[in-house]
């Protein structure tokens, strides 16, 4: 009785989605983020008003825009590893697909945004904010580049079924999760707090 | 040669590396004042006051460096037999070799060389000793993206390895380490903040992250000649 009440209330181990080793990755560079987002507010507490003024320059609309298609973007990913889980595969590739889209739609309005400030005169070298403000944008592009190659390697599993292995999709979608839930940050910090 | 021949001789390598390591901290940092670096905003005076302030320091330093920087290669050799080892084409470690041997020369050796002079001289006219200090200071720092291909190389042999070399999350984590040496190339434009040669962004996060970094792939690297010992190849001969 008694084992059967032990066995009742022990938990199955939750499994981590994807190989755990991708997990470092998202931790170690969760760290690296948090520390050019401790220099962004060091240096913003230093200079509240000019950094304010500067801030308005940004177009808050396009950057909910910018949010809106990259958690669309995660939403498609998530369908992508749910698809696969259920053996059907040609929608999960074509959820991919939808991924990648949206990825490059997000650069396409990234590439607009940064075109719209340079042409205003308001460049890398144009103050600490504008500093701040392409230093963490373009890094976070340069993760979203990856996160391409990413995609190709996770559509080249699905494509070819001797290759599929669940755990690369998953953790293929780790890795872009991850590109997301950076950009959130970055919106929250360089957009919305004011 | 005998299997437990070969491993004392990979061994006494990693012991290289490390001593390497533990010369380049105590130069870079203690002797020569190196690290962190000094201000990327000093006029020629104040140059100059720099070169005299660490003149001891540097000679002694960099004249360590001159005769024993050369132990760096031993890192080098053994990342590059790591890569040797793993199921990948050999082309992969070829190309770290390559990249990383050609890369030492903007990347570390450079700076020793135009501090060195700046420190030989400091008779010369303190705009040529800001030029040297300059230039020290920029081919170290603005560089680092000369490492970067070549840590995507291995990062990339060894997440597609399945001879179990080294753990998957150490792929990862070069990666990580070749996104950091990127930002650090705003240093040739910026003269103050966080991303001259000695920001917050630009040298001190870097730094961190290159720190561990090496902690890390010393120890995996002896973890991989205690499990794995020589190439079957090697302990055959």
């Amino acid at each position: 009785m008694t084992t059967v009440r032990r066995q009742a209330t022990r938990r199955t181990p939750e499994r981590i989605p994807g190989q755990g080793d991708m997990w470092v990755l998202v931790f170690f560079e969760s760290l690296v983020f948090t520390s050019y987002f401790g220099v962004y507010l060091y240096y913003r507490g230093r200079h509240e008003a000019a950094f304010l003024e500067a801030q308005s320059h940004l177009d808050l609309g396009l950057g909910v825009l910018d949010t809106i298609v990259l958690l669309t973007s995660s939403w498609s990913i998530a369908r992508c590893v749910q698809n696969a889980r259920r053996d059907r595969h040609r929608a999960a590739l074509r959820d991919a697909c939808l991924t990648a889209a949206l990825g490059v739609g997000f650069l396409g309005l990234k590439i607009t945004e940064w075109t719209a400030q340079i042409s205003a005169g308001r460049t890398f070298t144009s103050g600490d904010f504008f500093q701040h403000y392409f230093f963490l944008t373009i890094i976070h592009a340069v993760h979203l580049l990856i996160g391409f190659v990413v995609l190709g390697v996770l559509a080249h599993q699905l494509a070819d079924p001797r290759r599929r292995s669940q755990k690369i999709v998953e953790t293929c979608a780790t890795y872009w999760h991850t590109v997301d839930f950076l950009w959130v940050l970055i919106f929250a910090l360089l957009y919305v707090v004011r | 040669m005998t299997r437990d021949t070969s491993k004392r001789e990979l061994r006494l390598t990693w012991y290289a590396t490390v001593a390497f390591y533990q010369m380049y901290a105590v130069v870079f940092f203690l002797f020569t004042h190196i690290q962190p670096p000094g201000q990327p905003w000093y006029d020629p005076r104040e140059v100059s006051q720099w070169f005299a302030r660490h003149h001891g320091g540097l000679l002694f330093g960099l004249a360590l460096i001159f005769a024993l920087g050369g132990l760096s290669a031993t890192s080098i050799g053994l990342i590059t037999y790591s890569i040797r080892r793993m199921s990948v084409s050999r082309a992969f470690a070829y190309s770290y070799l390559i990249l990383y041997s050609v890369s030492a020369v903007p990347g570390f050796m450079f700076i020793c060389v135009a501090l060195t002079a700046g420190a030989m001289r400091p008779d010369r006219d303190p705009k040529l000793q800001q030029w040297l200090y300059d230039l020290g200071f920029l081919s170290f720092a603005g560089t680092m993206g000369v490492f970067l291909i070549g840590s995507l190389v291995w990062m990339t042999a060894i997440l597609l390895d399945t001879n179990g070399v080294f753990p998957k999350w150490f792929g990862y984590l070069n990666l990580c380490n070749a996104l950091t040496e990127v930002v650090v190339a705003p240093s040739w434009i910026f003269q103050r903040g966080m991303f001259a040669w000695n920001g917050l962004i630009s040298w001190w996060v870097d730094v961190v992250v290159f720190g561990l970094y090496t902690g890390v792939f010393i120890l995996l690297l002896k973890r991989m000649i205690d499990r794995d010992g020589p190439l079957p190849a090697e302990a055959a001969a």
